[in-house]
């Protein structure tokens, strides 16, 4: 199956948040990745219809999503940025609630919801109320949501916000099985949280897709562009301030290497390195972040 | 849709604020019943008077003297026997109330001296045959229902608000991406409203019913409604309706105005941004009538009455004219919460079928 975004845009008033966007994804996992207000979160509403384009549409297979409606959301697991949640209601009513939503039936719903608050982690917590839980643990139950109906397009909005590094391989892992022939989308501002499990990267700035494609087909764009230099310890601190530094790596004479992003060779003897996607980042939202 | 329904309604009723107000509201229901009972005074005449269960027993005591069909030789009976004839402390005779039965007849058949005023059955109730008896236990909890069931309306906006603006905050996400999320869950959250509404006025109703059971019994329940003591002759029915007959209108008013008051509930919750906002435009909308104006003649009241807020208050909408056969007016009270909730139904879904998250 095909899921395209055509000349989507989505306008808050006069602030565009997606800007006349296309993208055709097949199966596979992408890494939506964009600083803050890079319009991933419009975007991935958009893709599950809880918000309308301003002008553009989105299609699956040539059919309009708006148009195919539940037999679209039939297909679709959600994990929204911020989500509510009833205080009251236990793990296990709320994952109940949402499968009747996707039309489970009950003994299905029971069965699949007690599995995925296995593979979760929570399958002890499963009739405490949500209103006890943990960040951390909401954002479990919500991936735990998503992916009750066992959807074919799973679109996941920061999901490992709130998870220990423990959690996050958990997680990693859990995608990773559960991927196969299916289109999943995750976004993020944390690099290293796709760069392993994304097949292809979308980079968004500013409501577009600036690159995408395979992790080291758009690092490569930027290859000269970064370096490694070694300075003196005592003077990195003022380095930090001119250059635009992705790593930092203090070593034990005294000396400080430094991963610095530039066009040009950043001080005399510096040399060119192989580019990595926090490199990538960096060199595309390095200004904004001043 | 069954398991939908149920957690709908699960979430309603898990509110620790649901739950909170439904138990105030009982403890008003209990402490107005019991603090009615409390107060009841009567005496007999002879040296017996009391408050409470004694004065009921004098108020049953003295009715089951007369009780049986209202008749001239009664009513002669009732001035020699019962109705006081000097004024104590420059007191008119009248206006002295021993018990429910001398106050009735005073009120109706005596001068302010305590004598006879002329006056025939006939020429106070026409043609109407009154049955008498023991009425003041179920009419004062009667009384008590308007009260409890007003505020119990303004619960029942409480309940009901947060049923589609409580997933604006943030779940109405995950909601509207599921494949029934703008259809059968908007049809779900109307059924669990309007059975919140069902259950929770047939428990407040129930609880008030057998409460004044256990304090009156069921004497009276077949008396008419006219031979009433001189408090309850303002703003009463003008209809011979047995005591039975009253609080059967007023369970079935009760429910109405529940129903209607969800249909509008369910209005402003899909419309309004919040639960706060949902509360007090609902509130407004469904209070405001109350306090316009309108000549009970007029066409316009025959209508404004059939709100549900009448519903609630029901002693105005029960005296707008009897109809042809057996029942009252009130009747038109079922289909016009039919009405509303319907009206509520089809909007509220709507809205929410076209929500987009903010
Ligand atoms: N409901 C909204 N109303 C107005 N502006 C919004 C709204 N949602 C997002 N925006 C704006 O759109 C831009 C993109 O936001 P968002 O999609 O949340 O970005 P991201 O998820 O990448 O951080 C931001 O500038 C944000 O301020
Ligand atoms: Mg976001």
């Amino acid at each position: 199956m095909e899921l395209s975004a055509v000349d989507l845009t989505k306008r808050y008033g006069s602030k565009t948040a997606v800007n006349r966007l296309n993208a055709t994804l097949t199966n596979g996992v992408y890494g939506l990745l964009g600083a803050n207000g890079a319009g991933k979160t419009t975007f991935m509403r958009l893709l599950c219809t809880v918000q309308r384009p301003t002008s553009g549409k989105i299609v699956l297979d040539g059919k309009s999503i708006w148009k195919l409606g539940e037999r679209y959301r039939d297909v679709l697991g959600y994990l929204p940025q911020h989500f509510g949640y009833y205080p009251d209601f236990t793990a296990l009513d709320f994952l109940l609630y949402v499968a009747a939503l996707k039309g489970l039936d009950n003994r299905k719903a029971k069965k699949v919801s007690s599995e995925l608050l296995e593979e979760v982690g929570l399958s002890g917590e499963s009739r405490c109320k949500i209103k006890t839980f943990s960040g951390g643990m909401k954002q479990r139950l919500g991936i735990a949501q998503a992916m009750l109906n066992d959807p074919y397009i799973l679109i996941l909005d920061e999901p490992t916000a709130g998870l220990d590094p423990k959690e996050r391989v958990r997680f990693r892992n859990l995608i990773s099985a559960f991927s196969k022939d299916r289109i999943v989308i995750l976004s993020t501002h944390i690099v290293s949280d796709i760069e392993f499990i994304a097949e292809r990267i979308m980079m968004m700035k500013a409501g577009e897709i600036i690159h995408f494609g395979r992790p080291h087909e758009i690092t490569s764009r930027i290859s000269g562009c970064v370096w490694e230099c070694s300075v003196p310890t005592s003077r990195a601190e003022q380095y930090t301030v001119s250059l635009n530094i992705s790593n930092l790596r203090n070593e034990e004479n005294g000396r400080t290497v430094l991963r610095v992003i530039a066009d040009q060779p950043p001080v005399a003897g510096a040399v060119k390195v192989q580019p990595n996607l926090e490199d990538l980042f960096l060199y595309y939202f390095k200004e904004e972040e001043q | 849709m069954k398991q939908l329904i149920r957690l709908e309604l699960r979430k309603i009723f898990s509110k620790r604020l649901t739950q909170l107000d439904l138990a105030m509201v009982l403890l008003l229901s209990a402490f107005l019943a019991f603090s009615t009972y409390q107060n009841k005074y009567a005496s007999d005449g002879a040296g017996n008077e009391g408050t409470g269960r004694t004065a009921v027993e004098i108020d049953k005591a003295v009715a089951a003297r007369y009780s049986g069909i209202l008749t001239d030789e009664k009513v002669q009976q009732m001035i020699s026997e019962i109705v006081p004839k000097s004024g104590e402390n420059g007191l008119n005779a009248i206006y002295i109330y021993r018990n429910t039965i001398q106050s009735a007849v005073s009120a109706r058949f005596s001068d302010i001296y305590g004598n006879w005023n002329g006056l025939r059955v006939s020429d106070v109730f026409g043609n109407e045959t009154i049955k008498i008896g023991y009425v003041d236990g179920w009419l004062s909890t009667s009384q008590n229902l308007v009260k409890i069931l007003t505020i119990f309306s303004f619960f029942i906006i409480m309940m009901i608000a947060p049923v589609f603006c409580g997933e604006y905050s943030g779940v109405d996400n995950i909601i509207l991406s599921t494949r029934y999320g703008r259809t059968k869950c908007a049809m779900a959250k109307v059924i669990a409203g309007v059975l919140a509404a069902l259950i929770t006025s047939i428990v407040v109703l129930a609880v008030n019913l057998l409460m004044a059971f256990a304090f009156y019994g069921s004497e009276g329940l077949d008396c008419s409604i006219l031979f009433a003591q001189l408090t309850y002759i303002e703003g009463s029915i003008p209809f011979n309706i047995t005591c039975g007959t009253l609080l059967a209108y007023q369970a079935i008013l009760a429910v109405t105005g529940a129903l209607g008051v969800t249909g509008i509930t369910l209005i402003f919750s899909a419309a309004c941004k919040n639960q706060m906002i949902a509360f007090v435009v609902s509130a407004a909308v469904y209070g405001l009538p109350l306090f316009f104006p309108a000549a009970e003649t007029s066409a316009l009241f025959r209508l404004a009455v059939l709100l549900p807020a009448y519903h609630a208050q029901f002693v105005s909408l029960m005296s707008v004219g009897q109809m042809s056969g057996i029942f009252l007016y009130a009747v038109w009270a079922v289909p016009a919460a039919l009405t509303f909730i319907v009206a509520g139904s089809i909007f509220s879904r709507k809205v929410f079928a076209k929500h987009q998250v903010s």
